[in-house]
């Protein structure tokens, strides 16, 4: 199982590196923005996109809208502040595969991501 | 007559955005930090020159965007945003480094974030945190916005949030 993961803070991504490293996850590529993502899902085979919202460069839906051209199938998990109705329904729209506010709880992200990942370990 | 109704809308509205800021800061700090935030004083910075009050610690800066536009200060002493980082990924510093700095950073991203979404009706949009430290550092806020000054006390420390809007439209 291949991540890619997607944030601008550093602290957000070893909190979501660490649960993934739990559930026995430990290939991860992790990028700061939508631009660096983009270039890594172009240069790697990956099997499921974390995602946050608010990025410099390019932020999530935007990077969101780019995969889902190149691929309609992989799973794309958006973890962001945006809880509003309108802007989730956004991400519906685009493409989004399942969503979680932060903030979030230890089990929270737990149970999100081992729903994704851990029928593939 | 006018000015009574005038105060009375002001208040309803300041106390519109107030509210979600506090509980956002405690959902925040609950749920992310496990730690309890505390309001311990709420005051309007009505003397323009305590606007430019000088910060010491750290300090992150959130814009908001769409039909209002305001911004919000988280201000912590270096303890408590060292303490912060600690909780949030366990690491151990003895000064405020990018670390630290990137942690409050996602600490009040998460609290504009929260807030913004029991603002809905007005459609905003946050910015990037921009992040400050070091004694005597000064966030100024627009010269037409007079900021609300939240103190809270926590398990990590006191801290500040200070909010204000420059254009909120009655609604």
């Amino acid at each position: 199982m291949k991540v890619l993961l997607v944030d601008d803070s550093g602290t957000m991504r070893t909190i979501q590196k660490r649960c993934l490293n739990k559930l026995n996850v430990n290939d991860i590529v992790e990028a700061e923005d939508g631009v660096q993502a983009l270039a890594a899902f172009e240069a790697h085979t990956f099997d499921i996109v974390l995602s946050d919202w608010n990025m410099p460069n390019m932020d999530g839906l935007t990077l969101l809208k780019e995969i889902r051209q190149r691929n309609t199938t992989i799973p794309i998990i958006m973890i962001t502040t945006e809880a509003e109705r309108a802007r989730v329904v956004l991400a519906i729209q685009a493409g989004v595969s399942d969503y979680l506010v932060k903030p979030f709880t230890p089990d929270g992200l737990r149970d999100k991501l081992e729903r994704w990942v851990g029928c593939h370990v | 007559m006018s000015a009574v109704v005038t105060a009375s809308a002001t208040s309803r509205m300041t106390a519109e955005y107030v509210n979600p800021v506090i509980a956002a800061t405690r959902t925040v700090f609950s749920t992310m930090l496990n730690a309890t935030a505390t309001r311990t004083g709420l005051s309007l910075r009505s003397d323009p020159s305590e606007v430019s009050q000088p910060s010491s610690g750290v300090s992150a800066v959130i814009g908001l965007s769409g039909q209002a536009a305001g911004t919000l200060v988280l201000n912590l002493t270096s303890s408590t945003a060292i303490e912060i980082l600690h909780r949030l990924v366990g690491a151990e510093v003895t000064q405020v480094n990018s670390e630290v700095c990137d942690a409050v950073g996602e600490v009040t991203n998460m609290i504009a974030g929260h807030a913004k979404a029991q603002l809905a009706k007005y459609s905003l949009l946050i910015s990037i945190p921009n992040v400050v430290s070091g004694d005597d550092h000064t966030v100024h806020f627009p010269s037409n916005v007079i900021p609300m000054v939240l103190s809270f006390d926590s398990d990590l420390g006191p801290f500040t949030i200070e909010v204000g809007f420059s254009n909120l439209p009655v609604k």
